[in-house]
């Protein structure tokens, strides 16, 4: 008699612990990388449930960690991906590495990067005798004499541009307008650049 | 009678894979190894101070094989140091594809082949100079579109009449630069002086700004 209220409180017992295991208060992390943020509205989803929305970092690299408020539990299945992306992000370009599999210690690897929507970036160039070489910072384009336009690299929304001039042509000086801004979600091609004489 | 011929033909026959052994044809060791992304002259390798000079590759980008003359013996160790930086770059041991640490120095025959992995860099200096007559809050300066920005901090009041000293973020050698006002400070216009130029050996520090009222 005395054996079988052992088992049943046993049972209990085992029954209770289970549930602790199986219910949504772990104590392990989901945590990772992240690349691309630079405006608020990254939202990441697990197993299409828990959402978080990345914090943009302060130093305009777009580079930060994340890491979910809930914690889960050892043996979870998880499965991160990112739900919605800001404005300037296109959300098909996202790569992911480790961001799927089952918990067995804190989940801090969790790798995410993705791209910035791109906008070309030139405008025209008048009275041009010589060979003008362009910069936008470490972007170096080279226009020929006689050229009327020029495009420099695409350039990401959101980020600032200053197009200048590293070399003038033979015998000529040339002045840019419209040289310096921020990329919209639109291209920028009037970057005037003027030649004398 | 039979067993006794054929244990001293056992022993000779050891006898001589033994003697095969300790013979000529003894395993040696090639310390050897590759170099990533060498661009420019000048890397010296040294082991034991055997001196290697290693040329970059013929096609840009492609990893350059090296092998010291003298070869090692089961045993012996090794331990191969830059001692010479090749021109622009720095170069040090590296992590071997699927290792976790560096491979430069061991005990020849604890793996089948010696092959170390030597990772090459080009160097990067800051691009910077001073601020002068910041009054207004708001400026700010970028290098391009990928260059890194840096924003000035709201000035004092009365503002610091000494100029204030920034830096942007590093830039490689051989690739241009080009500082520009991103945003102007509130009611001021500045202008930056020597704003464009390709990154030498050293860091820059004469794109200057300065800044008067509007």
């Amino acid at each position: 008699m005395k054996s079988s209220y052992l088992r049943a409180s046993a049972a209990l017992a085992c029954a209770v612990v289970l549930t602790a295991c199986g219910g949504d208060d772990g104590q392990l992390l989901l945590a990772g990388t992240i690349s691309g943020v630079t405006k608020p509205g990254m939202i990441l989803m697990n197993n299409n449930g828990s959402e978080f929305e990345v914090p943009v970092p302060s130093n305009g690299t777009g580079v930060t960690t994340f890491r979910f408020p809930e914690l889960i539990s050892s043996d979870d299945k998880y499965d991160v991906k990112v739900k919605s992306a800001p404005s300037n992000v296109d959300i098909t370009t996202c790569k992911y590495l480790y961001n799927t599999g089952r918990a067995g210690f804190d989940v801090t690897n969790i790798q995410i990067s993705c791209a910035f929507r791109t906008q070309a970036l030139g405008g025209t160039v008048s009275n041009l005798k010589g060979e003008l070489v362009l910069i936008n910072g470490s972007d170096r384009v080279i226009v020929p004499a006689g050229a009327t336009t020029f495009t420099m690299a695409r350039v990401a929304q959101d980020a600032p541009y200053g197009v200048s001039i590293l070399t003038n042509p033979a015998n000529q000086s040339c002045t840019i307008a419209n040289g310096v801004g921020t990329v919209g979600a639109a291209d920028v091609n009037n970057v005037t650049v003027t030649c004398a004489p | 009678m039979k067993s006794s011929l054929i244990r001293p033909a056992l022993a000779l026959a050891l006898a001589a894979s033994l003697a095969a052994c300790g013979g000529s044809d003894k395993a040696e060791f090639i310390v050897a190894g590759s170099v990533t992304d060498l661009v420019y002259d000048g890397l010296v390798l040294t082991n034991a101070g055997v001196a290697l000079k290693v040329a970059p590759p013929t096609t840009a980008g492609a990893a350059v094989r090296f092998a010291f003359p003298d070869k090692l013996e089961y045993g012996d160790t090794y331990a191969v140091t830059v001692t010479g930086n090749p021109a622009h770059q720095t170069c040090e041991p590296g992590v071997p594809p699927g290792g976790l640490y560096a491979n430069n120095a061991d005990t020849a025959g604890r793996l089948v082949t010696i092959d170390i992995a030597i990772a090459c860099k080009i160097n990067e200096y800051t691009v910077g100079g001073t601020i002068t007559g910041l009054t207004g809050a708001g400026l700010v300066l970028a290098n391009g579109s990928t260059g890194g920005t840096y924003t000035a901090a709201t000035p004092a009041t009365p503002p610091a009449t000494t100029p204030i000293a920034y830096e942007l973020p590093l830039v490689k050698f051989g690739t241009t630069y080009g500082v520009t006002v991103t945003k102007q400070p509130a009611g001021q216009v500045c202008t930056v002086a020597n704003p464009t130029g390709t990154m030498g050996d050293a860091r820059v520090q004469n794109v200057n700004v300065t800044c008067v009222a509007a």
